[in-house]
């Protein structure tokens, strides 16, 4: 019965095996919502969240969340308009993990805000002022999108694909899914910089504030940029983790090598923007509020070494990585600077989010620290949980990666060349 | 069309002993819910807080002063305002009050972070009053539901009384001895003044005026209106951006 | 969000805001109405069996898209691109104008001990089509297919009456774990059912016997490279299923491969052989 809903040709475990990979992650997802509901039903009292803390570890991660998946809108790009046909080996792949990302953010959103019924508000009197009506607008729009996406990934299943209907209009669907791939990479370039923006535009947070280009700050742009930039690199990730766990090839070198390239030349232009920003920022932008920048750094622990770390550390030195061929043909050092990159990113939002909001702007009052309650690790670890569950099930039931079987077969004629070779 | 106003406020630092009955006088006023055990000092709802700050000297030259916070009713590129995603928070232009609609708000909190100033407030739990206390509870006022923010809106209640009977009494304009915030009644050295920037002849446009007056941060281009002063000099250096080595400065 | 709701303002951030907002809900809603429409028109014009054949071919990997021109040699180099339809393809016309097909001698090719006569034209997923003199044409599995299913588990066929479409399902046949979809190689109407022991499966009323009828499918010279090609590739899928070693050099195939491997993932191994993604 399961077998019937694997791809032909494809080696999955046994339903068995399969289970027990599945049931811990089950277990985690269901304390995850356990806690997402103690948050709904008593209210956010339940987080360490407070006036001074009033966005947490949710917004930092989904922030994150939202970046790493990025690789979504930017593999759709560079394949269907592009036409970078190799990504065609992942781009099933990175539909999935956007799916994930976005789904997993807006439904750990909807347990951060106060009011979840009230949502609807933003969509039906929207202040086109704010950052988060453009965020809200954009994201709800490419989870659609994504959806629409995801559903010839599904209905290409093997069992579902015997259903005439769904034949077709998977067939028609993917027909016009440069259309998609058109309209998701607007809405995630509009939404990744608004993302940025959120922040950027915090004239009452000069550590934040920065001034951009007519109603966007340089923020806008510096989220885009770094979002399309590890995009890749959390595809390159993913993948290799589901080779390693899965003990198969799924994609050939050459696309992690573009990849690779991708994200750091992307990188590249980020970490340069990036101190670039930071130096006008330092120099005029908060001087100019009457902020000196040397002040954010002192405050314990956030010194100067997080600038440092996110700029060098873990922008440039892992894109000069990827942008080495000799470097990148090395899966040490490919899998290390896709990490670092996506750590880099994670730091970044980090400190927009955080630090942000644990710097005092007002003489007398103090620097804060927060620690999420359990509530709100339990409440994020659903999200990952259920990631990796939907992650896993489409895995197993999806051809997710196209030239799966196609490796297997030439791993074979390698395998039946070495043996002849042995022979004579 | 009733003349357009700029209300704002005065305070005299140096008359503030700390009492916290401004504190005090507001929550009664507003509805404002007491905390819940659960609460610690992050977490609780006061529209006007009382911050004590000191000169970060030792004894025995070390001087302390009190520092009434309210929402400072930022008059340009108002921070919450321009935020909020669903309108939820808005000027209005006839009085220049920033106000705030908690039944819109959805709780997303990102005017509490994009406040400056840290004085908006989330309803972290649902309110709720010792028995027998909420025959306490202003009429005029409408408590908030968990999970929304508000803030200080200058005793929206009163001005809305105020006009009542200006209405009522066929006259245009409320009478200023009508419309007076509870902390500035319930003030007992008399540090907070209260009325219209706009009109030269009122008590709070001279004080904001006069030369040892400051407002908070003014250098971030928020104009708000709640103009501090002080004759000591190290007072008004507090309205500068925060220096690290007064790290042990205490909250009140 | 409307106009007549509170808080619109008919100012440029209001409209463009909105404007692109609308856009995007329009091209969604159009590429999925659009993408509805063109299903109905196609499912209604009875496109399905196309669609799942240039599905099954496109997930073909490269190697396996090779044109037949390819397989005698005339090219070094050439992916098809019109899903093994020769008959839309200009290419092909053009070539066996210039070059037609050598004569082979005799009236069976053997490779490797497997017999196709040359009486009847071959599809690349291992069906043949041979016109008869009352103007039907039988369908049947070819050697290797033959082989390849054995003594089927199960055999599903069409009612007489039924249609069938060159690259559509002719039948499907179970075998242990495989179950193939058989492709048919001719256009037509089914007007008997046969059976493996008759050694054929469907009669059909081609819709055409023209010059162009058959065009598409392989014959004559052709036979001996193609088989040989597909040996090699059977030997690749049995291989890639862990049953090395697998055929050796020059051997025979069994006369029923199936049970001679009883560890491969035979679904897989049917699925390539008869070009089923």
């Amino acid at each position: 019965m399961d077998r019937e809903f694997i791809a032909r040709g494809l080696q999955r475990s046994s339903p068995g095996r399969f289970l027990l990979w599945i049931l811990p992650w089950a277990a985690l997802l269901a304390f995850g919502l356990y806690c997402a509901g103690l948050c709904l039903a008593k209210g956010l009292n339940q987080t360490n969240m407070d006036n001074r803390f009033a966005f947490g570890l949710w917004i930092f991660l989904d922030l994150t969340v939202i970046a790493l998946g990025a690789g979504a809108f930017l593999t759709g790009f560079l394949l269907y308009i592009l036409k970078l046909d190799e990504l065609r080996a992942v781009i099933n792949s990175a539909v999935v993990i956007g799916v994930v990302c976005y789904s997993g953010a807006v439904s750990a959103l909807m347990v951060d805000v106060g009011q979840p019924l009230r949502s609807w508000f933003t969509f039906w009197y929207p202040n086109v002022h704010s950052m988060l009506t453009e965020v809200t607008f954009c994201i709800s729009c490419y989870l659609t999108v994504l959806l629409i996406e995801y559903l010839p990934i599904v209905l290409r299943n093997r069992k579902l694909r015997d259903v005439p209907s769904f034949l077709v209009f998977e067939h028609k669907l993917h027909n016009l899914v440069y259309v998609l791939a058109g309209v998701g990479t607007f809405l995630s370039f509009f939404h990744q910089g608004s993302l940025g923006g959120l922040y950027g535009v915090l004239r009452g947070r000069p550590f934040a504030f920065r001034e951009g280009f007519a109603v966007w700050p340089s923020t806008f742009f510096l989220f885009i940029l770094s979002a399309a930039a590890v995009g890749p690199s959390f595809i390159l990730l993913t993948t290799k983790l589901v080779e390693t766990l899965s003990r198969k090839r799924l994609v050939r070198p050459t696309v992690y090598s573009l990849l690779a390239r991708v994200s750091g030349l992307l990188l590249a232009v980020y970490v340069l923007a990036k101190a670039v920003d930071t130096l006008v920022w330092i120099n005029r932008t908060s001087p100019g509020h009457g902020f000196l920048a040397s002040q954010y750094y002192s405050w314990k622990p956030f010194g100067t070494w997080i600038l440092f770390a996110e700029i060098v550390v873990f922008g440039m030195l892992p894109a000069l990585v990827m942008l080495t061929p000799r470097l990148r043909a090395h899966n040490g050092w490919l899998v290390g600077a896709a990490a670092m990159a996506c750590g880099g990113v994670a730091l970044n939002r980090f400190v927009m989010t955080v630090q942000t909001l644990a710097l005092p702007t007002l003489s007398f009052d103090s620097f804060v620290s927060y620690y999420p309650s359990w509530q709100e690790v339990g409440t994020f670890l659903a999200v990952v949980a259920y990631g990796v569950l939907l992650y896993s099930f489409s895995f197993r039931y999806f051809n997710l990666f196209p030239e799966e079987r196609e490796l297997r077969l030439e791993a074979a004629v390698h395998e039946e060349e070495s043996a002849l070779a042995g022979r004579y | 069309m009733t003349p357009r106003k700029r209300y704002g406020m005065s305070i005299d630092i140096d008359k503030c002993n700390g009492c916290g009955a401004c504190m005090m006088a507001c929550a009664v006023e507003n509805n404002v819910p007491p905390v819940p055990e659960a609460a610690n000092d992050r977490k609780g709802i006061t529209w006007i807080r009382v911050y004590r700050v000191d000169n970060h000297r030792a004894y025995p030259e070390r001087r302390t002063a009190y520092v009434p916070v309210l929402c400072q009713q930022c008059g340009h590129d108002t921070p919450c305002v321009h935020v909020c995603p669903q309108q939820a928070v808005d000027v209005d232009p006839e009085t220049g009050i920033v106000g705030q609609m908690p039944e819109r708000c959805l709780g997303c909190r990102y005017c509490m972070v994009a406040c400056p100033y840290h004085a908006r407030y989330f309803n972290w739990w649902d309110p709720a009053w010792p028995a027998g206390m909420e025959k306490t509870l202003n009429p005029n006022v409408a408590p908030r539901m968990r999970g929304v923010v508000e803030k200080c809106n200058f005793c929206h209640g009163r001005w809305h009384a105020a006009q009542q009977k200006a209405a009522a009494a066929g006259k245009r304009e409320i009478d200023a001895a009508d419309y007076v915030p509870a902390c500035v009644e319930a003030c007992p050295t008399g540090a907070l003044r209260f009325g219209d920037l706009d009109d030269p002849s009122t008590e709070v446009a001279h004080d904001a005026a006069r030369p040892e007056s400051f407002r908070l941060l003014e250098k971030i281009g928020t104009e708000p209106k709640i103009h501090y002063r002080s004759q000591r000099d190290w007072v008004r250096d507090i309205a500068n951006a925060p220096h690290p080595d007064g790290k042990d400065q205490h909250r009140g | 969000m409307l106009p007549w709701i509170y808080g619109f303002d008919w100012n440029t951030g209001h409209i463009v805001f909105l404007g692109a907002f609308y856009a995007v809900l329009a091209a969604i809603a159009a590429t999925l109405t659009a993408a509805a429409i063109r299903s109905l028109r196609a499912i209604r014009a009875g496109q399905t069996d196309a669609i799942r054949w240039h599905g099954d071919f496109e997930s073909l990997p490269e190697r396996d898209q090779v044109c037949r021109h390819v397989l005698t040699g005339e090219f070094r180099e050439r992916q098809c691109p019109h899903a093994f339809d020769c008959r839309e393809c200009e290419t092909h016309a053009k070539l066996i104008e210039r070059h037609p097909l050598a004569p082979v001698a005799g009236h069976e090719e053997d490779v490797s001990g497997m017999a196709f006569p040359l009486d009847r034209f071959y599809h690349r997923g291992h069906t043949w089509a041979r016109l008869e003199t009352d103007g039907t044409v039988l369908v049947g599995l070819d050697e290797l297919g033959a082989r390849l299913l054995g003594v089927p588990d199960a055999l599903t066929l069409p009612q007489p009456g039924e249609r069938t479409h060159a690259n559509g399902a002719a039948f499907h046949i179970r075998r242990r774990n495989a179950d193939v979809r058989v492709v048919s190689p001719v256009d037509g109407t089914v007007i008997e059912t046969g059976s493996a022991g008759r050694g054929w499966y469907l009669r059909v009323k081609p819709d055409s016997t023209g010059a162009n009828a058959f065009r598409h499918l392989l014959r004559g010279s052709e036979i001996r490279p193609w088989i040989e090609r597909e040996i090699e590739r059977l030997q690749l899928a049995l291989t890639a299923e862990g049953t090395a070693p697998a055929l050796a050099d020059g051997g025979v195939p069994v006369s029923d491969i199936a049970a001679a491997y009883p560890a491969a993932d035979w679904d897989a191994v049917c699925g390539e052989m008869f070009l089923e993604g």
